[in-house]
């Protein structure tokens, strides 16, 4: 396995691939099962990229397509007519749904559904959110600093280390900013609503992980599960829960607990199941019996990768924290929402400084604790009683800050606060003044978004509204039968005509003609600076600390520049889009470059073959695996912030989902909810390779 | 294939009434590995196939293929072969960390298959200890605390068990080094502490599978003789996997060699290397250094007249390279003496046929354990 001969041919490189890839989430099983199963492929392009697993010819499928529908869509156009989705065949789903509605309505205080169970639970968590806020407040601004500093310094290994030292000034310098900005309070807020939710979805995941870690029943029931939620857009989530609780904490809490566990329970079942043969094997010989297994040789094992699990609680349970201040979370989330709805950058600023900032140092403490994991330099256990005095000191540090807090007092300073909209909004008019329009030859950032609305989005639009709908069927039937099965074909066929018959058929298209825009710059500028930073090696050093930081921000973030540059436009939804799904995308180009077999790279180099061709031949068709799990993991990504857009003039499903939310008119929301998930999955299957199931990234 | 034709050139009885006296008494053991592998084992028509053509048949993977042997109190029993002979599926068989699928297995008497779960493992916490190839270290303990992990498992208290543990680290050379943890120690020292670890249970037998083969040959020479000073000083019945045949060689009392699965000889380093039992036994051993291995008893003649009242006597259990050594320094033949009685002589010329190959039994007196290889 170790030891890879230099294999020059083309044919043994295209079958090499997969081992090469390493993401957190992939799973080893389903890749081996799709390798095996693979028939020897033939040179070609479009064979090489539709090798399939069942091994019927692709040629023969597309004819069975044709064939089917040679007889269906004369039938089809002849009865309904070509063009939009035929109104007779919509159903509305309105009507029941404003009646369910309603009906909750009226019984949420009576039913006792709602009496005996869903109250309970949203009580609770008002008041577990409300117990965590009030200690906040309790430990006063000085308390809350101190103990956010210990902490990152005892998770930076307890010492006087530059890791540990590290952590500490970047939990010290975030709490500061937050109070100098005038967040505190919003900043509580969030924080108190955070640590509910991640306590709860990181049992949650915990629990879940480890059954499906344990037991291969649950796995095969869990796993669908969670490769659904993954694909499913943050907003999906808030419908349902809005409806059974209101607008509030609870809906939102809720919401954001079953969208941050799946990393955990993930992450949990990998690192179990991941566990070293060799080790299991000897504590077996040792005659251990399962418990003890679990205990003292699998759970530990899977330490690291629970770690990182716990990392991406924490980063999703922030993002969506934040994105839940549309259903009432308040917080700093409804900080910059409420700016953003003016198009107040300057008012949306310093919010979205404090949320990146709690972003940065709830990343750097995790990640400095899963890094101490690897150390094996630390010599040998402190002792008990040394790591309790330690533990005895953190709290008595807390507990005498927290008394120095009750005398200064709890809120942070109103003279130590620094306002910065004024002088923002004045920089940032000064600024997009000055490039918004009217620069000589390049125009300006509006004239851009102008025109790429006018040149781009409204011809793909118009283009896919004015085709007959049969046609978009059958189209999305044959590409998601090029890169995938009859299954995943008539997945993403139905999805479609699901949309269809909801009635919201061109307000989806408006919003998929947004997705491809989006996704096609983010792939084309994705594959160029990551096959630029896999083979540049200083591009890869200075990109890598940018990418880090924006693939901890939460996706909301990303609107207050984009806003800034481009005003409410669709443009801007795009934009915002593109930057937020490139770091993925980019970083998944680079690994799988960087990654292949170094062999096959060392015997072209050895024959002459020049950068590109290195490129061209070996390193691209190597890489292949992962440029298609980059296309996926970017539509994935980019559908989430379309849908965020609609916020800032994206318009279609977005806005729908938004104005629903807010409104409380669920008819609307839940509906174009539930089309936007059905373009996820369209979208998914289509791009969704069979050989390289699930992505990694986030 | 059954038990008759298993080619033992030992004296061990293989009758099962006298197994409680072995440690290990295995009788037809079958693993397979496959749907209704449990039909491969009873099949005749299978008998003689290679494992390829037993899959092609059947679907199945024959790892194990009806094995007979007995491992004796105090003796290190060797299982040799190359990678894909089995011998790593045999010795997992041994505890049931794999299953066997058909055959007889007594452990002290007691039947190892009959076994419940509580039962087996009793027999894996205190009468069979294991050493793996990879180690099998839990990486996030310290080595006092892997040492002390087969005791832990037993319920063996905090304080005892971390003090018996220390004992065991300093007896296999690691003293002060406790607090490590295992990925800051070198591979011979991991093994170390995987060596350790399976005696701080003090089991009846210890059972290796290839516990050196990821080592460096020198580390690997010192870890043998680690071995074999420990076996000296304690006279732990072990049972040791190897493909390496200098290592076989040097650490076992009897040589089991596998191949596709089934015992192909059985016998002392001496038997294997001067009678072996097929080409395929031969080509193994063809490179083995044999003065080494091979004693005088094989290599001297009758003595001639007045050749018995001469010359240096040594014991008919010498090697033949300590021979040549006695034989270079009088100049003259040797007398091969046991209990007072002259057995034979050895001079030059017998001494370099062992050397150069020859067929030592040109008119030599002693046949060895041939009588039982099978035709």
């Amino acid at each position: 396995m170790t030891a890879v001969a230099p294999t020059p041919s083309a044919a043994s490189k295209a079958q090499e691939p997969q081992r090469t890839q390493k993401t957190p989430k992939k799973q080893a099983g389903s890749v081996e099962a799709d390798q095996r199963g693979k028939p020897p492929s033939s040179p070609g392009v479009l064979r090489r990229l539709t090798d399939r697993a069942d091994g019927v010819s692709i040629g023969w499928r597309l004819l069975a397509l044709v064939a089917v529908a040679a007889v269906a869509i004369p039938v089809a156009a002849s009865l309904w007519g070509s063009g939009s989705w035929p109104s007779a065949l919509t159903y509305d789903v309105r009507a029941p749904l404003e009646r369910l509605d309603a009906w909750i309505v009226d019984n949420r205080e009576s039913h006792w559904v709602f009496l005996y169970f869903l109250l309970h639970i949203s009580n609770n968590t008002q008041y577990a959110v409300d117990g965590v806020f009030a200690f906040l407040d309790g430990l006063g601004w000085v308390g809350v600093t101190v103990a956010a500093v210990v902490v990152a310094w005892y998770a930076g290994g307890a010492n006087l280390g530059r890791r540990a030292l590290r952590t500490a000034a970047t939990a010290l310098g975030t709490f500061a900013v937050i109070g100098l900005l005038g967040m505190w309070e919003p900043a509580m807020d969030t924080l108190a609503l955070m640590i509910v939710a991640v306590a709860a979805s990181a049992a949650l995941g915990a629990v879940l992980g480890l059954l499906s870690g344990v037991s291969d029943r649950c796995e095969k029931l869990l796993r669908p599960v969670f490769d659904t939620m993954q694909v499913m857009p943050a907003f999906a989530y808030l419908l349902p829960f809005v409806l059974l609780f209101g607008v509030g904490v609870p809906s939102a809490l809720i919401a954001t607990v079953i969208y941050a566990a799946p990393p955990m329970a993930r992450l949990t079942a990998l690192g179990l199941r991941e566990a070293d043969p060799a080790v299991l094997e000897a504590s077996a010989s040792l005659g251990s019996n399962p418990w003890q297994r679990l205990w003292t040789a699998r759970l530990p094992l899977a330490r690291k990768q629970m770690l990182l699990g716990l990392n991406q609680t924490i980063m999703m349970s922030l993002s969506m924290v934040v994105l839940a201040s549309v259903i009432g979370a308040g917080g700093l989330g409804d900080a910059v929402f409420k700016a953003l709805a003016r198009v107040d950058v300057g008012q949306a600023l310093a919010p979205g400084i404090a949320i990146v900032l709690i972003a940065v140092w709830l990343d750097r403490t995790t990640a400095a604790a899963g890094a101490r994991l690897d150390d094996t330099s630390s010599s040998g256990p402190v002792s008990r009683a040394r790591a309790w005095a330690g533990r005895a000191g953190a709290l008595a540090a807390v507990a005498v800050a927290a008394a120095v807090g009750s005398v200064v007092g709890r809120d942070w300073p109103v003279n130590w606060t620094v306002s910065i909209s004024a002088p923002i909004n004045t920089a940032v008019t000064w600024v997009t003044e000055r490039i918004d329009a009217g620069l000589p030859l390049v125009g300006g950032t509006l004239v851009w978004s102008e025109n790429f609305a006018r040149w781009v989005l409204n011809p793909l639009r118009d283009g896919l509204q004015g085709a007959p709908w049969w046609l978009l069927l059958l189209a999305v039937a044959a590409l998601a039968l090029l890169t995938g099965t009859w299954r995943t074909a008539l997945t993403a066929t139905a999805a479609l005509a699901a949309i269809g018959v909801m009635g919201l058929w061109s307000g989806s298209l408006d919003t998929l003609s947004q997705v491809l825009a989006a996704l096609v710059l983010t792939l084309a500028l994705g594959f160029a600076v990551g096959v630029l930073a896999a083979r540049v090696a200083w591009v890869e050093r200075a990109i890598r600390p940018v990418l880090d930081v924006m693939q901890t921000m939460p996706q909301f973030i990303y609107l207050i520049p984009v806003v800034a540059l481009f005003n409410a436009s669709r443009t801007a939804a795009i934009i915002a889009a593109v930057v937020y799904a490139l770091p993925a995308v980019i970083r998944i180009t680079t690994q799988g470059v960087r990654q292949i077999d170094p062999g096959a790279l060392e015997s072209a180099r050895s024959m002459g073959a020049s950068p590109l061709q290195q490129l061209r031949q070996v390193q691209l068709p190597l890489a292949r695996p992962a440029l298609l799990l980059a296309v996926n993991q970017g539509v994935v990504l980019v559908l989430a912030i379309v849908v965020i857009g609609g916020m800032v003039g994206g318009g279609a499903l977005g806005y729908d989902i938004v104005y629903g939310l807010q409104k409380s008119e669920l008819d609307v929301g839940l509906t174009a909810g539930v089309a936007i998930v059905c373009l996820g999955v369209v979208l998914d299957r289509i791009t969704q390779p069979a050989a390289a199931r699930r992505p990694g990234g986030r | 294939m059954s038990a008759e034709t298993v080619t033992d050139t030992t004296d061990t009885a293989t009758d099962p009434d006298t197994a409680a006296d072995q440690v290990f008494s295995v009788r037809n053991l079958w693993k397979v590995f496959g749907p209704k592998a449990d039909r491969v084992p009873g099949d005749e028509s299978l008998t003689g196939l290679s494992v390829a053509e037993v899959r092609e048949r059947t679907g199945c993977t024959a790892a194990v293929r009806d094995v007979s042997f007995d491992v004796a109190r105090g003796e290190v029993f060797v299982v040799m072969g190359l990678s894909g002979s089995g011998k790593s599926t045999l010795v997992r068989c041994l505890t049931r960390l794999i299953e066997p699928t058909s055959g007889a297995l007594h452990v002290l008497g007691e039947d190892v298959l009959a076994m419940d779960r509580s039962r087996l493992r009793e027999l894996r916490r205190r009468r069979a200890a294991m050493v793996f190839q990879h180690f099998g270290l839990l990486p996030h303990r310290t080595v006092l605390d892997n040492v002390a992990y087969g005791l832990e498992i037993q319920g063996v208290g905090r304080a005892e068990r971390r003090a018996r543990a220390a004992e065991m680290v300093e007896k296999v050379g690691l003293a002060g080094l406790g607090d490590r943890r295992p990925g800051q120690l070198s591979g011979g020292q991991q093994q170390r502490v995987g060596l350790a670890r399976a005696l701080a249970v003090d089991p009846e037998v210890l059972l290796f599978d290839e516990p050196f083969s990821a080592l460096d040959p020198l580390i690997r020479r010192d870890m043998q003789e680690e071995v074999i000073r420990l076996h000296r000083e304690e006279g732990r019945t072990m049972v040791f996997i190897t493909h390496d045949l200098s290592e076989a060689l040097r650490v076992g009392d009897r040589i089991a060699l596998m191949r596709d699965g089934e015992i192909v000889q059985l016998g002392t380093p001496e038997q294997i290397v001067a009678e072996p039992a097929d080409d395929y036994v031969r080509d193994f051993v063809r490179d083995v250094p044999r003065e080494q291995v091979v004693s005088v008893r094989r290599a001297m003649r009758p003595a001639l007249e007045g050749e018995a009242d001469t010359g240096v006597a040594i014991a008919p259990g010498t090697v033949v390279a300590d021979a040549i050594e006695a034989v270079a320094r009088s100049g003259g033949h040797i007398r091969v003496v046991e209990d007072g009685r002259v057995l034979g002589i050895v001079d030059h010329a017998r001494l370099l046929a062992v050397v150069a190959g020859l067929d030592p039994d040109a008119g030599g007196s002693h046949t060895g354990g041939r009588e039982g290889v099978a035709a």
